[in-house]
């Protein structure tokens, strides 16, 4: 057995050399920020990539139709980035939210779908815009892959995450639920993807976070707006759609009783949030009366 | 392995362990003390150091990453005696034990240096990620206040 070696890449090319040149098992680092916390053993043999400077490995683009951002950009860059919340606001909110201002200035979107976190804030705003990955196999092989087909386990690198700019809608939002305000692992939350125009929802879709090992996307939900006029009746029939969703997800679970009663509230603010009303709206207490 | 870097404006070349956390290195190979190591998850806040002006945990990250790179330690601060900004956490009373003021100080300066006139809500969001057992929140939030103020009146 040998000892650990570390590599730290300059660029892609340099990368892709090392991957190729590499026999033996292959780990990748950037933020570190969930890898090494206390009590989570770094593998002592094999060789560790450093991906946090690979340059051109962190990037935004989305003057394109498809976003495209590259797997080590951080969370920090993506919770500041103009473009990026001009053209999905809700991912631009669930980076902000994630973690301390430390942890947000070095963990990767990369990171935090390759940790598969079931709390994890960015997955279900990635699920409901339908994201694919760019992955690269040691072998030098790029290929893509849909969010919900990727694998933690393969050991592939993410590259780039793609939102592809047909399944991108207007309006979107994202909310959480946590013991404290800041800081803090979400029990539960909520992303919205929509198009919203004259107080009626077009096309809707919603992820949630929390309720599995993977984000799930709320198909009962998203039925229940979907073309609908806003309106109480509507709020009542998507506020019971979530509460159906929770209980299947998680039957049993000694957080279902108190998670299918936290959706509901959480469920408003994620609708007053994508459509820009306030969550004390008369509106969304006419829904709960 | 063998890398260099800048650590509180000096030039550092030296072996590291390619395990060695960033928070152990500064501590037991530099002898930077000032870097508290509280909690090793990221929660407390102690260990926070400016990386090329940005706060991070050094708990949770490896030495070898920074190769290149400028850390400031709270040693840095005040190497030509205590800072204004450290001067404000005592005049406002926002020590108390002290084990989490050089993080505080350090999440403080780096939000200062990215945003030089913080609201209020913007510095609680900033220290959100340093955890204070004696809760001097309060005067935290005060001292990093009046220490934006000075610096604007003196177009620092």
């Amino acid at each position: 057995m040998t000892a650990l070696a570390v590599v730290a890449p300059v660029d892609i090319a340099a990368l892709r050399a090392t991957l190729a040149a590499e026999a033996g098992p292959v780990r990748f680092i950037a933020g570190g920020t969930d890898m090494l916390i206390a009590g989570r053993p770094l593998a002592g043999t094999g060789l560790l990539v450093d991906l946090a400077r690979v340059a051109g490995m962190a990037f935004i683009s989305t003057d394109d139709a498809d976003v495209r951002i590259g797997g080590a950009t951080t969370v920090a860059a993506l919770a500041a980035d103009c473009g990026l919340r001009a053209r999905i606001p809700a991912l631009c909110e669930a980076a902000g939210q994630c973690g301390s201002v430390q942890i947000r200035n070095r963990a990767t979107i990369g990171g935090n779908i390759a940790n598969a976190a079931p709390a994890a804030d960015l997955m279900p705003v990635l699920a409901a815009a339908g994201t694919r990955l760019a992955l690269l196999k040691n072998d030098g092989t790029q290929y893509e892959a849909a969010l919900c087909e990727y694998l933690p386990d393969s050991g592939h690198l993410i590259m780039e995450v793609i939102l592809p700019g047909n399944a991108l809608l207007p309006c979107s939002a994202f909310v959480k639920l946590g013991p404290r305000r800041d800081l803090t692992i979400s029990r539960l939350n909520l992303a919205m993807l929509a198009e919203f125009q004259n107080s009626h929802f077009g096309t809707v879709r919603i992820a949630a976070g929390a309720l599995g090992p993977v984000p799930l996307r709320m198909h009962l939900a998203d039925a229940a707006l979907g073309g609908r006029k806003l309106e109480p009746a509507t709020l009542r029939e998507f506020l019971s759609a979530l509460a159906t969703e929770v209980d299947a997800a998680i039957p049993g679970r000694n957080s279902q009783i108190y998670k299918r009663r936290a959706v509901a509230g959480l469920g408003l603010d994620l609708i007053a949030q994508a459509v820009g009303l306030s969550p004390r709206d008369r509106l969304f207490e006419e829904a709960v009366e | 392995m063998r890398m260099s870097l800048k650590v509180n404006g000096a030039a550092v070349e030296t072996e590291v362990s390619p395990i060695s956390r960033l928070s152990g290195f500064l501590r037991d190979v530099l002898g930077l003390t000032g870097v508290k190591e509280g909690c090793c998850e990221g929660e407390c806040g102690a260990c926070t150091v400016l990386l090329d002006d940005e706060p991070v945990n050094s708990c949770l990250m490896l030495a070898f990453q920074v190769a290149g790179c400028e850390i400031v330690t709270i040693e840095g601060l005040c190497r030509n005696g205590i800072s204004d900004l450290q001067q404000a956490f005592l005049e406002m009373g926002a020590v108390q034990c002290g084990y989490c003021t050089p993080g505080m100080v350090l999440a403080a300066e780096g939000l200062l240096r990215a945003n030089p006139n913080p609201g209020e809500a913007e510095i609680r969001h900033a220290l959100a990620g340093n955890i204070c057992r004696c809760t001097g929140f309060e005067t935290i939030v005060r001292a990093v206040a009046a220490e934006a103020a000075a610096r604007q009146r003196a177009g620092r």
